[in-house]
């Protein structure tokens, strides 16, 4: 009788392991294609991105962010004044990342981060490190060819995933 | 007459092997509680260990082991499966020391104790190995050392602070409750220090759902684990708070007398209402507390060595115990006064006719123990003739209630055996009297048909460790032998 329930033990925790684990990959899986269509798709919804409510079907979703933010007000067609772009919002595993960058004279003098990793207090901790280094990366790189942070690799590749966005909203 | 001093013969030992039990006696009074027994020990073996690995799954679902991409992931995944199975586990050891009904029928109080002990170490190392494995996987991932994490854990992440306290309590805890340590100090050390465990789980309760992800606001994960922690500290609070408030009140029991039944051990009576509600537990025990000075913060294990008496007309009635003077806790007991106010708890414990299995029924008893079965013997259904009692004692004196236990076999037709004198010197596993061993009696001797029989054991606890070997090399299978331990 011992074996009876060792035996039904061993099967429901075997069991509820893979339906675990089923459940996991099936969740990795929505992940990942939402990260990887996200560029696609209209993420705006959240009060942050309210300016990139014009993102078409195109796979660009970064939009000039006309009027939203008042540096770019009075500036949008002037080539020597700046403008502010917005990248797309990219999902992760410990929260969504979105960028907005700052193009003058056809070079990027600002990255300011929308929204960063904040799931939980780690991954705020994580965001709030990587997230300078990231900038100063991009400024002296002026592209998103740059390394990812070690420690923060989903934040940095998600940082780095908008800021191209964001780049080729701006047709640099 | 069908009480009798000696067997009638030794009895003829039977060439070859006898390790196997008789497969009948199956049927019968108690076959159908006894196979239900095992449906729900089977059952709650299932679910204990299906926590823990829905614990895990929690994470896994949460596609945990997907993102597993470096090292420092790998640490970190590893850190929080071990502190989900190290947290599970301990929800587990909470409930096995809750005194759940359903638990105490199907285990019985002693093992349920025996399995809460068992966890306790593996339970300590997997929330060691959490801090460990996550400050070094933290610490990876950002470039620092795991002490230097730790530290920052604990100065900038809210509620970190708290799960270092708790790994501190659970590590005393479980330090002062290894038997070597434990031996070292009194009781009251021992308790007070398992009475930080509740500590030890508040604080570690808050980063759970503040800092880890996985438990963040609006998963399904977090409804869960709210859900376990809740229903386990409810379960606390109920059968260990609220019922014994409830019975207390209920019973009323006082003291309505002390009497002397041999040097250093008495019969103490209580008066109480609604006592028929605790009829029929004989050999259980209950907790009592004698609520004087000095006395009522130290609860007493006794069984009850006489089922309750019919009521009285106003519904009062009398139930009584019988304590032996075997230390400081029950010196104190001898000089009760009439009167004084009792709490009590219970019954707990499988020692009784809920641990049945087959239609004959053993008692062998030793010193103070020979009580619970005294009460046993009264309550539990045999048929006369299928029921025989031992009592051992080194003297007739040391045979308590020696005479009430004659009439009640004389009554039921239960065979009955007084083994007096000095015990074997040259071997330590004998649990019979010397001229018992001499002229060649052992168990079966007494009892020939054991094998089929219920066997309830209870004594000190060296002498009843020989009794269930005799009895198991008797034929008597694990399931048919009932004893209970009260060193814990």
């Amino acid at each position: 009788m011992k074996a009876r329930g060792a035996v039904s033990a061993a099967l429901a925790s075997a069991g509820i392991l893979l339906a675990g684990w089923q459940a996991g990959v099936q969740i990795a899986e929505i992940r990942g294609s939402a990260a990887s269509t996200s560029a696609g798709t209209d993420t705006g919804g959240t009060g942050a991105t309210g300016a990139s409510g014009s993102s078409d079907s195109s796979s660009q979703a970064g939009a000039p962010a006309s009027g939203a933010s008042g540096a770019a007000g009075s500036a949008g067609a002037a080539a020597a004044a700046a403008a502010t772009y917005d990248g797309a919002m990219v999902p992760t595993r410990f929260g969504s990342v979105q960028v907005q960058i700052t193009v003058k004279a056809g070079a990027i003098t600002d990255v300011t981060a929308l929204q960063l990793t904040d799931d939980d207090r780690k991954s705020i901790q994580i965001s709030n490190r990587a997230a300078p280094l990231l900038r100063s990366e991009v400024l002296a790189a002026q592209s998103a060819d740059v390394k990812s942070i070690s420690g923060a690799t989903v934040t940095s590749n998600a940082y780095l995933t908008s800021l191209q966005a964001a780049i080729d909203a701006a047709n640099l | 007459m069908t009480t009798q001093l000696r067997p009638a013969a030794p009895a003829q030992k039977p060439s070859g092997h006898r390790g196997l039990g008789p497969v009948h006696g199956r049927s019968g009074l108690f076959h159908d509680q006894h196979r239900r027994r095992l449906l729900r020990m089977d059952a709650l073996t299932a679910i204990a260990w299906s926590s823990v690995a829905a614990a895990v799954a929690l994470w896994l679902a949460d596609g945990g082991a997907t993102v597993i991409s470096s090292p420092a992931a790998a640490f970190t995944a590893l850190g929080i499966v071990a502190g989900l199975a190290g947290m599970d586990l301990v929800l587990l050891m909470l409930l096995l020391a809750a005194r759940i009904p359903l638990i105490d029928r199907t285990f019985g109080h002693d093992r349920a104790l025996e399995f809460h002990r068992k966890l306790g170490k593996p339970s300590l190392y997997l929330l060691l190995a959490h801090g460990l494995l996550i400050a070094a996987g933290y610490g990876m991932a950002e470039g620092l050392d795991p002490v230097s994490e730790s530290i920052a854990l604990w100065v900038l992440v809210p509620d970190m602070w708290l799960a270092f306290v708790s790994l501190a309590l659970f590590i005393a805890v479980v330090v002062t409750s290894l038997v070597a340590v434990r031996r070292r100090f009194p009781y009251e050390f021992w308790y007070a220090v398992h009475l930080l465990t509740y500590a030890a789980v508040g604080t570690s309760l808050p980063h759970q759902f503040s800092v880890g992800g996985l438990f963040a606001e609006g998963t399904w994960q977090r409804v869960y684990w709210l859900a376990i922690c809740i229903a386990t500290v409810a379960a606390l609070l109920y059968f260990r708070v609220a019922q014994p408030v409830v019975a207390t009140s209920r019973h009323q029991l006082t003291v309505s007398r002390v009497t002397r039944v041999a040097p250093g051990v008495v019969n103490i009576e209580m008066t109480g209402y609604q006592l028929d509600r605790l009829s029929g537990n004989g050999g259980r025990f209950f907790i009592w507390r004698f609520l004087s000075p000095g006395l009522w913060w130290h609860p007493h294990p006794f069984s009850l060595s006489a089922e309750p008496l019919a009521p009285g007309p106003r519904g009062e009635s009398k139930l009584r115990i019988t304590v032996r003077n075997l230390g400081r806790g029950s010196a104190q007991l001898m000089r009760l006064r009439p009167g004084t106010r009792v709490a009590v708890e219970g019954p707990y414990g499988m020692f009784g006719t809920a641990a049945r299995t087959r239609d004959k029924v053993v008692m062998i008893g030793a010193g103070i123990g020979i009580t619970p079965l005294r009460a046993l013997l009264e309550s539990t259904p045999f048929a006369p003739g299928s029921a025989t009692v031992l009592l051992r004692g080194h003297t007739e004196q040391e045979l308590y209630l020696g005479s009430e236990i004659l009439e009640l076999c004389e009554n039921r037709g239960a065979r009955l055996f007084h083994l007096t004198g000095p015990r074997v010197p040259w071997d330590a596993n004998g649990w019979l009297p010397e001229d018992a061993v001499r002229a060649g009696y052992d168990l079966e001797s007494y009892a020939p048909d054991i094998a089929e029989a219920d066997v309830y054991i209870c004594g000190p606890a060296a002498w009843a460790r020989n009794v269930v070997v005799a009895a198991h090399a008797a034929g008597v299978g694990q399931e048919q032998i009932h004893h209970e331990r009260f060193d814990w």
